[in-house]
């Protein structure tokens, strides 16, 4: 059970929830999208109900959500298909654990909002600030259980989650293995980076080099998708990769589980042999504290951004080209594209080309019916266009797409860590150019996009998807 | 496949009074019933049923394409309608998809999945039956 919460509602919540900090508590009504996935549920702040002067009582200490309030929730929810919860504090240095009157205020809100929205999970949340550390727990009443947060994955704030309000168990020293890095951020930077959940969507060269840097710094858990099986042409780029996997052409996300493996046996590796946006990739990718896309093809970038906006994984995109003119290379260009929930999708940035998209998305069978009646309307003195568009397979080469795994890997540890951002939208890297060209970093996202109307939506969303998974892919299987 | 958004989509269509539906067969299709034509011109019905191929991936692909009924006689007057772009079976009956593809260079705009939908294309549908040769 994992509770997602991203910005800007993760800032105005602490804002709300401690306004009578230290030592009176305070709340607020929420929506919650989800998600089902087989070990239980996904759910995702997708907004806070609004509250007016009067709708918590101020002259007591603890929280008393006055009658207005809650029946203004609960007749809006009639109008959205988002589950409602509770949100709360305990005072300064009181965990965050469940006290007998928080029971009984769960047990009425469960039962209370069932009658305006059935079938939704009801969800409940306490926050306290113990030590100075953010503490935050909770639970969540669905199909008739009270069902325990497991994992909270907050935006930009590592924390260890206080199951069931326990405090939890302190971190193991740091492994010899690791101790530079520890040295540079910090033994505590190093435990969360063992707690962490890494999703790397491609394992070819640009993947495969961020999943290195990841399992080396020790990562506890990566999560690897790519459809695709090693060829030959992979072996200039895919790091672990070897002749012998791509004559038993070894499925890529098996050669990096391998890989990884050898690197460090504890890291726990879930391969899925599939793409986004098919739900056995989903489900695993929601997971993921942290994505990294890496793959060439737009459909994944659409995806990848899909799933920041709905599901709040906050994700970063790499990608890499080579340009060039008469025989000359006039560009080797690393891009990055930071994909946090508030920030422009794909489409916002205008990342995607319609045409590209389509033919990417065609079954085969599909792609040789269009080019054949390209062909055919070219003989005839047609344009062939609306048929189909030749565009040409981007080139890259190894120490390109090692170096922009690298850096993608590099700002997860960031994030991971809490030590530092990427300090960019979108940032250019041109290895032959003169300088960083940090581009569009300050695009807004369009108004009218579906990820603006489906921000933390989850499943609830689905009429928003950017894209779905084509018919004609194969199914997703775990390696 | 998003249902989802197609529903939503259909629900507007209907909303503005023209009758759509998903409908199944060899793929996935969008089933338009009675679009207006400029058929009273030359002599042929005011109506027609047209069908959409729903894309792969939609909407991240974009709609293309059109098919009628097998035999009907817009297929020889419509553009694109002598350039048989498959037969396929759905909703019971035989369609032939014609070469119309208005958001590819074929006369409409580029495709932006947040302004065009199934909804949209109607009026694609509705020029295309309107000018008839």
């Amino acid at each position: 059970m994992i509770v997602r919460i991203a910005a800007p509602e993760s800032d105005d919540l602490r804002a709300i929830l401690f306004r009578r900090y230290p030592s009176k508590e305070w709340a607020t009504f929420a929506r919650f999208g989800w998600r089902e996935v087989p070990d239980g549920l996904i759910l995702t702040l997708a907004g806070l109900e609004p509250q007016v002067e009067g709708d918590l009582d101020p002259t007591v200490p603890n929280v008393a959500f006055q009658e207005p309030y809650t029946l203004r929730t609960a007749l809006r929810a009639e109008h959205h298909p988002l589950a409602l919860g509770v949100c709360h504090s305990h005072p300064q240095d009181c965990p965050p654990r469940p006290s007998m009157i928080d029971d009984d205020m769960d047990r009425y809100f469960a039962d209370y909002f069932v009658g305006f929205a059935p079938a939704r999970p009801y969800v409940s949340l306490i926050a306290a600030q113990i030590d100075g550390e953010f503490a935050v727990a909770g639970r969540v009443h669905w199909r008739g259980d009270w069902l325990v947060v497991t994992r909270f994955a907050i935006e930009r704030v590592p924390l260890h989650t206080w199951v069931g309000g326990a405090r939890p168990a302190a971190d193991a020293a740091a492994r010899s293995r690791t101790e530079r890095l520890a040295a540079a951020f910090g033994d505590e930077a190093e435990a969360r980076l063992r707690r962490a959940t890494v999703a790397v969507i491609g394992a070819g060269g640009t993947g495969s080099a961020a999943i290195e840097v990841l399992a080396r710094a020790g990562v506890g858990r990566l999560i690897v998708v790519d459809p695709d099986s090693l060829a030959d042409s992979n072996l200039e780029r895919v790091h672990g990769s070897e002749p012998t996997h791509a004559s038993q052409q070894i499925p890529k996300v098996a050669v990096a589980r391998d890989h990884v493996h050898r690197i460090d046996p504890t890291c726990k590796v879930t391969a899925i042999r599939g793409a986004l946006p098919q739900g056995l990739a989903v489900d695993a990718v929601v997971q993921a504290d942290v994505a990294l896309g890496c793959t060439d093809q737009q459909h994944s970038r659409l995806a990848l951004s899909d799933l920041a906006a709905r599901y709040l994984v906050p994700a970063i995109d790499c990608g890499v080209v080579i340009e060039g003119t008469a025989g000359q290379v006039t560009g080797q260009v690393v891009q990055l594209v930071r994909f946090l929930a508030a920030d422009p999708c794909a489409l916002c940035r205008d990342m995607t080309d319609p045409r590209r998209l389509a033919q990417e998305l065609m079954s085969e069978e599909e792609r040789q019916q269009r080019q054949v009646a390209a062909a055919e309307a070219a003989a005839r003195g047609d344009d062939p266009d609306p048929y189909w568009r030749g565009m040409p397979q981007l080139n890259t080469v190894g120490y390109l797409t090692t170096t922009a795994g690298a850096i993608a890997a590099g700002y997860a540890i960031g994030w991971l860590t809490g030590r530092f951002d990427p300090p960019f939208g979108r940032v250019q890297l041109n290895l032959v150019g003169r300088f960083l060209d940090v581009a569009d970093g300050d695009v807004d996202p369009r108004l009218d996009c579906a990820c603006r109307r489906a921000h933390g939506w989850a499943d609830q969303g689905a009429a928003e998807a950017l894209i779905t998974p084509p018919d004609h892919w194969p199914e997703p299987v775990h390696m | 496949m998003s249902n989802e958004r197609i529903e939503r989509e259909l629900t507007v269509l209907r909303e503005g009074g023209q009758r759509a539906e998903l409908a199944v067969g060899d793929r996935l299709v969008v089933l338009y019933l009675d679009v207006p034509t400029g058929g009273a011109r030359v002599g042929l019905p005011m109506v027609t049923d047209v069908i959409v191929p729903v894309p792969s991936g939609y909407p991240a692909n974009l709609i293309d394409l059109a098919g009628l009924t097998v035999g009907s006689p817009f297929l020889g007057r419509v553009k694109g309608g002598q350039s048989n772009q498959g037969v396929i079976n759905a909703a019971g009956r035989q369609w032939q998809l014609a070469s119309y593809h208005p958001h590819t260079n074929g006369g409409g705009p580029p495709w932006d999945q947040n302004r065009f939908g199934f909804h949209t294309y109607l009026d694609e549908l509705i020029a295309w039956l309107d000018c008839l040769n």
